[in-house]
């Protein structure tokens, strides 16, 4: 276990690497090096920036579920859920950091504030999340690291104390007295990032295919599945599969495998409402998904299905969990990415142009932003469509931030005493 | 209060892109940036009509900023990089984007564009792709534009020849000429005299004239972004390629 354990830490540590030296070419450079242009200005980033705060869900509301709602059985995993609710919460935040085109001017977000940009908000909602995330850990843990301490590599336990039996009591009621003042304050705010994330994208009318009320229930219910997902595996990670966790793991998995459904139902509604009318805006981005992206489309449905079935029906047993949040987790990327070329290839733009009895809607191209080509074989300056595919430099730093997401996330299960109650 | 606007006249537009390529020269844009964007509506490729003869269309529609009255663009900006003056031009302070694109994603009009890399690769690229030998092209050689740095009166960058990498840029209705009270590139270099631009606010400007004589549209009204840019309709010609209305049925 500690020689894979090692490996595992290894490969990630070069993945990590790999990314962060893709990153200082791109600061060299310029955004250039990714695949995005004018017409096709989010890329790969911005959809992993909405799985991160997908991702960043299911911690906070476990945790919250448990003092709000009372789901005891859900109290021995709450530590590793709020860990993994802060980790993916700063992930986000990372993650849109190789997409600003200036990060050297990133404080003037502190300077200059727009309230009326959601993004700002976004940013605002996001840390205040991590930051009542850790708050949260902490408070969760405290007791044991009076006991035990953090172990941390090279320092050694810091914050050990010794202690009798009665104060090692005392701070346990104070730490559960804190966790339930703290949950209802935590809980709205794990809905906001999520509400707040698909706002930025949904107050957009010139984008139909994120434009509308439906795109912030379609977030939560996507928050709602990955997130218990990524709990489960984390918890999988450090306690492994036993006998007290399984009713604990056996809800996270409903839970996912139920969110899955209302996730898609309300997709396909939304698809019939648009396909219905059979022209227009909306309709257009419908046939886009199945005319270009349907092989996206595929793996996303088949996965995110595949993922429910398992999750709803193996959640006994360490293959059947592992798969499941696994395939959801695939599902949801895939959901995730096709956030994104839809609302670029349908161009806002659109000139009616009537001949005789005729008529058609024409996209006005957009400079693409370099110059593209050969001589001999020129392309166009001006374009209506973009064919996306990420870049290999997009592709190694989105790799390398998962790598140092997941290393941070492994080091900090690893010196917090996050194991249940009453097993050391 | 002075609102600037402008007014393009599609009978008189020819399609040359003059416009196009004096705003280029005027304001020092990259190679493969556009502030100003003309096209055959309808078409693939510009100066091809769309249709099928006898029933065939060529129109040409010269797309600047239109610098709304309601720009979704500004509402968007994180740090307010971008803004709407009080003479109505939306401008952007290239020292205070942070180029996160959100404004490109917001701008129904995709007129504005993002400095991928820096401007004297852009041009060395151009050069590249143009078939020119390798070292043809100097970066630290002459630089075409507008020659002197323009700052608005509260001391905001918002033209340059030097362009910063990774911050957005697009039309300003040349600033640096309106704020000395000349009309912008294009208008002057038309040689249709399609444009007019002017003072909306004033009843006796040119432009309020014309807007109050002629039918006008402006684009994408439906959006609610209040363009301040004008198009005065094409009419159908008479004769060849036009319709004859049948007398008898």
């Amino acid at each position: 276990m500690k020689r894979k354990f090692d490996l595992a830490i290894a490969v990630l540590a070069v993945l990590a690497l790999i990314g962060i030296v893709a990153w200082i070419m791109q600061l060299q450079r310029g955004l250039i090096l990714t695949n995005m242009r004018n017409p096709f200005t989010w890329g790969l980033y911005i959809a992993m920036w909405a799985f991160y705060v997908g991702t960043a869900a299911g911690g906070l509301v476990v945790s919250s579920a448990i003092y709000i709602f009372g789901v005891k059985q859900l109290k021995p995993i709450a530590p590793v859920a709020s860990v993994t609710a802060f980790i993916f919460a700063v992930a986000a935040m990372l993650m849109a950091l190789p997409d600003i085109g200036r990060p050297d001017r990133l404080l003037n977000l502190f300077i200059y504030p727009n309230f009326k940009s959601l993004i700002l908000w976004d940013f605002i909602i996001l840390s205040t999340y991590a930051i009542l995330s850790a708050i949260y850990t902490f408070v969760l843990l405290r007791p044991k690291i009076a006991a035990s301490g953090i172990s941390i590599p090279f320092v050694g336990t810091v914050m050990k104390r010794d202690m009798t039996a009665e104060e090692i009591q005392r701070l346990e009621k104070e730490s559960e007295r804190r966790a339930k003042i703290l949950a209802p304050i935590a809980l709205p705010f794990a809905i906001l990032i999520h509400t707040v994330t698909a706002w930025v994208l949904a107050t957009q009318l010139s984008r139909p295919w994120w434009y509308g009320g439906l795109l912030a229930p379609t977030f939560i219910a996507a928050a709602l599945t990955a997130g218990p997902a990524v709990v489960i595996l984390a918890s999988l990670i450090v306690y492994g599969y036993r006998k007290d966790l399984q009713d604990a793991y056996r809800l996270l998995a409903k839970v996912s495998a139920f969110s899955v459904v209302a996730l898609l139902f309300m997709y396909y509604n939304d698809f019939f409402v648009r396909q219905w009318w059979d022209a227009g805006r909306e309709f257009d981005t419908i046939m886009l998904v199945f005319r270009d992206y349907l092989a996206i489309h595929a793996v996303e449905i088949i996965f995110m299905l595949l993922g429910t079935f398992i999750l709803a029906t193996r959640y006994n047993s360490v293959g059947g969990l592992v798969a499941g949040s696994l395939a959801v987790n695939i599902g949801i990327l895939a959901h995730r990415y096709l956030l994104i070329p839809p609302a670029y290839n349908i161009i806002p733009l659109r000139v009616p142009v009537v001949l005789g009895i005729e008529s058609f809607e024409w996209s006005y191209p957009i400079a693409v932003g370099d110059i593209r080509g050969t001589l001999m074989n020129p392309q166009p300056v001006f374009t209506a469509y973009w064919n996306y595919v990420p870049s290999l430099i997009e592709i190694a730093i989105t790799i390398g931030v998962f790598a140092i997401i997941s290393l941070v996330l492994l080091g900090m299960l690893r010196a917090l005493p996050v194991y249940p109650q009453g097993s050391q | 209060m002075v609102r600037y606007g402008m007014v393009i006249d599609l009978n008189r537009c020819i399609g040359c892109r003059s416009c196009a390529v004096v705003c280029k020269m005027v304001n020092s844009v990259p190679t493969g940036t556009w502030w100003q964007r003309v096209e055959t509506v309808g078409s693939k490729e510009h100066m091809v009509p769309t249709g099928e003869y006898p029933n065939l269309s060529e129109v040409f529609l010269p797309v600047p900023c239109m610098h709304c009255e309601n720009p979704p663009c500004v509402k968007v900006c994180p740090v307010g990089a971008t803004w709407k003056r009080e003479d109505g031009l939306v401008l952007v302070d290239f020292e205070r984007c942070i180029g996160c694109r959100y404004c490109l994603t917001a701008c129904p009009y995709g007129v504005r564009q993002f400095n991928w890399q820096d401007a004297d690769e852009n041009i060395k690229q151009g050069f590249e792709v143009a078939g020119f030998e390798e070292n043809w092209y100097k970066p630290s050689d002459y630089k075409y534009g507008y020659p002197i740095d323009h700052r608005t009166k509260d001391g905001r960058l918002v033209y340059t020849k030097t362009r910063p990498r990774g911050v957005v840029e697009k039309c300003t209705f040349c600033v640096q000429f309106v704020d000395q009270g000349i009309a912008p590139a294009c208008v002057r270099g038309c040689p249709g005299n399609a444009r007019v631009f002017g003072d909306l606010d004033d009843p006796n400007s040119e432009i309020s004239k014309v807007l109050k004589d002629r039918s006008t549209f402006r684009l994408l009204e439906d959006l609610g972004t209040e363009p301040k840019v004008f198009y005065i309709p094409p009419a159908r010609k008479e004769g060849r390629g036009g319709v004859n209305y049948e007398k008898k049925v």
